[in-house]
């Protein structure tokens, strides 16, 4: 009796993790393991790699990594990602975590600043893209940007300043270069990532609320009778508690910023020329578009990189969580 | 993408990243089954037929009209035509095709046409192209366009145009006090001077549609290349490095530098057309296609008389420049459900009676040789289509961006952009000879 009850309490669990894990293994680890088997072989969308298909398999090894990793497109993309990677967690963090503060400090109307923060993350990323398209029309007539530089005379300025050269008025087709000596940092990046960031600050607005909801009010009484002013308050107090929200945040925005796609595609299709061509994009372009040559691997192979980076930027919070949890 | 907020727990965090990591591998990781080919039908011609094609607007509408004229005559097909956006034919017919689910006719180019062929996906037309050939509806130059990479002519032409149409309206060049159309080279930087120096940009250019820009190449390197020349490039045959070829971008660069906007990479092809209708601008080079657009800026003017064009005269001086035309063509699937239709529908848009319901409207050159040039309904249609290409012993250049498809036209199309903003010829062929590698193999 005692064996039997020993018996199920053991396998109880994997009946309850059995179906998840089906589902997981399914449509995620089996696509998984198929990708990274598949960037060992040549293979194109239209006569695509199958597994089941062992004849028809062009083994070529770790050339399509060594292809991808010698390739200029590769690089440019990849230096794109990068001030994605860089900028747009900056910024999401810069924006959601004041906002949320002042917010939480608001008397009255917090819910109505708090919704209204958050409505941008309502619409479809690809959505926000076209509206700020609108916005940043070069003719003064259509693009309210451009409208209000016109009215101060400064929607055709160009600005340089020491590596720096500024373009008004051209956000979406040449809005500067920073030179930087072993690389050129095209600034239209910068004028995609502010649409994603209006879009993705309500996520940031919100966790940091939740989160402020839990910094013990006692210890604000306390930290006040101590006489600490308010930027005191918030950055020996309310940051500190805030700790696991922002690292939620950051690595929330890291992830979304490596994997971007949707709104790089509708407002600059990654150009101009290659501008604004990041990882996810390549990727695309190698699959769908460079057809003339069988390039599923080289897309898969990009694919891993692309997963490689994202597990070891992840890496430091997993291994904190994993030993918070230990 | 909709992003619905769902208090996150650290466990989560972690699984969230595990998933996305993950979820990237999928986007690669998706593969599909082609299709089998069905075998044709005997019977009458009846069922549904899914056809895809990327025109909109007024020219959706042209071609609406042609697809009833066509079930008009074959009352038990019904055809239901699924539009996608222009620059994303190739990307949604790949898709289409690789998922195993391509629709019975789409449109396309002869880049995606000599792809989907090379992987035996199109139906063989070519019993429908000798019957076209012997009739003289088109010559074999015409066919050579539709050719796929399997040694049958698997696509049909339905639209043609061409290219390299200086396009003005009439008062402005008139109180500019300019003659048109300038018949020597010098005649026409002159006169681009002359506006320039009146204060005003001479060319609206709409290169922000990536194409557009791709339509001054043609013409130019034809006139300064020549066709053998253009040709020759086009198949592969000589680099981006040739002299002939670096002379005719030369030349593009310095058009660019001294007549174009520094707006132009901020301006689309709807922009640019009303550019030199509302009179912002004096010139654009476009396709004949034009003349059905010029409404939608000014509906009150006339074609023919308010607003005009001329072609590029001779850069050498020497004949006349070889024409620069394109077009669109249509292929059939061969996993069709409903051959014999889709057949039957190939057929019919290729037929002097399908390409007349176009004509009829304008801005549309008819490919098809015996269509009359009466059923044009401007001077400016009528004028365009007489510079199709009819005798097959004339030289002209099919459109090099719609010819070589794939991986070399984004990089041209990159690399044009690049050429746009800084007129560096020699960057612009080094990046080319680096893309298209086939004339060293």
């Amino acid at each position: 009796m005692r064996a039997n009850s020993s018996h199920r309490a053991a396998v109880t669990p994997y009946l309850f993790v059995g179906p998840l894990f089906l589902v997981f293994a399914l449509f995620y680890l089996w696509p998984t393991i198929a990708t990274v088997a598949s960037s060992a072989f040549r293979w194109g969308m239209l006569n695509p790699w199958q597994t089941q298909n062992p004849a028809d398999w062009q083994f070529v090894g770790l050339s399509n990594y060594a292809d991808t990793l010698n390739s200029g497109d590769f690089w440019n993309a990849a230096l794109n990602s990068a001030i994605w990677l860089i900028v747009f967690p900056t910024l999401v963090l810069a924006t959601s975590f004041p906002l949320a503060i002042l917010i939480w400090n608001t008397r009255r109307g917090a819910s109505f600043f708090r919704s209204v923060f958050v409505i941008p993350m309502t619409i479809s990323l690809s959505a926000a893209g076209v509206i700020w398209s609108f916005i940043y029309n070069p003719d003064v007539n259509k693009g309210v940007l451009n409208a209000v530089l016109h009215v101060f005379g400064l929607d055709k300025a160009s600005f340089v300043f020491g590596p720096l050269e500024l373009h008004a008025g051209r956000w979406l087709s040449d809005p500067g270069i920073l030179h930087l000596g072993f690389a050129d940092i095209r600034l239209v990046n910068l004028f995609i990532i502010i649409p994603a960031v209006w879009a993705f600050a309500g996520f940031g607005v919100i966790t940091f609320s939740a989160g402020l909801t839990s910094v013990p009010a006692e210890l604000i009484d306390a930290a006040r009778v101590d006489g600490a002013g308010r930027l005191q308050l918030v950055r020996h107090v309310v940051m500190p508690s805030l700790r696991p929200s922002i690292l939620v945040v950051g690595v929330v925005s890291v992830i979304f910023a490596l994997r971007t796609f949707d709104i790089v595609f509708v407002t600059t299709g990654g150009g101009p020329a290659q501008d604004s061509e990041v990882l996810a994009m390549l990727l695309w372009k190698q699959v769908f578009q460079f057809l003339d040559t069988p390039q599923g691997g080289l897309a898969a192979a990009i694919a891993v990189l692309m997963s490689v980076a994202m597990i070891v930027i992840a890496m430091p919070y997993i291994r904190a969580t994993l030993k918070e949890q230990r | 993408m909709s992003i619905q907020f769902h208090p996150i727990t650290r466990r989560r965090m972690v699984a969230a990243v595990t998933t996305v990591a993950a979820a990237s591998l999928v986007l690669a990781g998706c593969s599909a089954n082609n299709s089998q080919p069905t075998a044709a039908s005997d019977g009458p011609l009846s069922g549904t037929i899914r056809v895809l094609s990327n025109w909109s607007g007024s020219e959706g509408d042209a071609f609406q009209a042609m697809v009833d004229g066509f079930t008009a005559q074959n009352p038990g097909v019904k055809v239901k035509v699924d539009t996608v956006p222009f620059d994303q034919t190739q990307a949604v017919l790949t898709q289409q095709f690789a998922a195993g689910n391509p629709p019975d006719a789409a449109v396309a180019l002869p880049g995606i046409v000599r792809q989907l062929s090379s992987q035996n996906l199109l139906m063989n037309l070519d019993p429908l192209w000798d019957t076209w050939e012997h009739d003289g509806e088109y010559n074999k130059s015409l066919r050579a366009i539709a050719a796929g990479s399997d040694n049958h002519t698997d696509a049909v032409y339905i639209k043609a145009n061409v290219n390299g149409l200086i396009w003005y309206k009439t008062s402005t060049v008139t109180s500019a006090g300019l003659t048109v159309p300038p018949t020597t080279w010098d005649g026409f930087t002159s006169m681009l001077d002359k506006v320039k120096a009146s204060g005003h940009v001479p060319f609206s250019v709409g290169a922000k549609d990536v194409w557009v820009p791709t339509q001054w190449v043609d013409p130019i390197l034809l006139n300064v290349a020549g066709g053998e020349k253009f040709g020759q490039l086009q198949r592969g045959e000589i680099g981006w490095d040739d002299p002939a070829i670096v002379k005719g971008f030369t030349v593009l660069a310095s058009l660019i530098k001294k007549y174009w906007p520094d707006n132009a990479l901020d301006t689309g092809f709807s922009d640019e057309t009303c550019g030199w209708v509302t009179g912002d601008h004096y010139f654009a080079n476009n396709g004949a296609f034009v003349n059905g657009i010029v409404a939608s800026c000014d509906p009150n003017l006339k074609p023919g008389t308010d607003y005009s064009f001329f072609t590029m005269p001779s850069y050498t001086g020497s004949g006349t420049p070889a024409q620069a035309v394109s077009g669109d063509l249509f292929v059939g699937a061969k996993s069709s459900k409903n051959p014999a239709a889709t057949k039957a529908f190939l057929a019919y848009l290729g037929s002097v009676d399908g390409q007349s319901i176009w004509a009829k409207r304008g801005g549309y050159i008819a490919p098809n040789m015996k269509v009359p040039s009466s059923v044009y309904p401007t001077v400016n249609d009528q004028r365009a289509a007489n510079l199709w290409p009819k005798d097959a012993k004339a030289v002209a250049g099919y459109d090099l961006d719609d010819w070589i498809g794939g991986e070399i036209q984004s990089k041209y199309r990159d690399a044009l952009v690049d050429l746009i903003r800084t007129q560096d010829v020699a960057a612009f062929t080094a990046t080319m000879k680096a893309a298209d590698t086939r004339s060293g193999k």
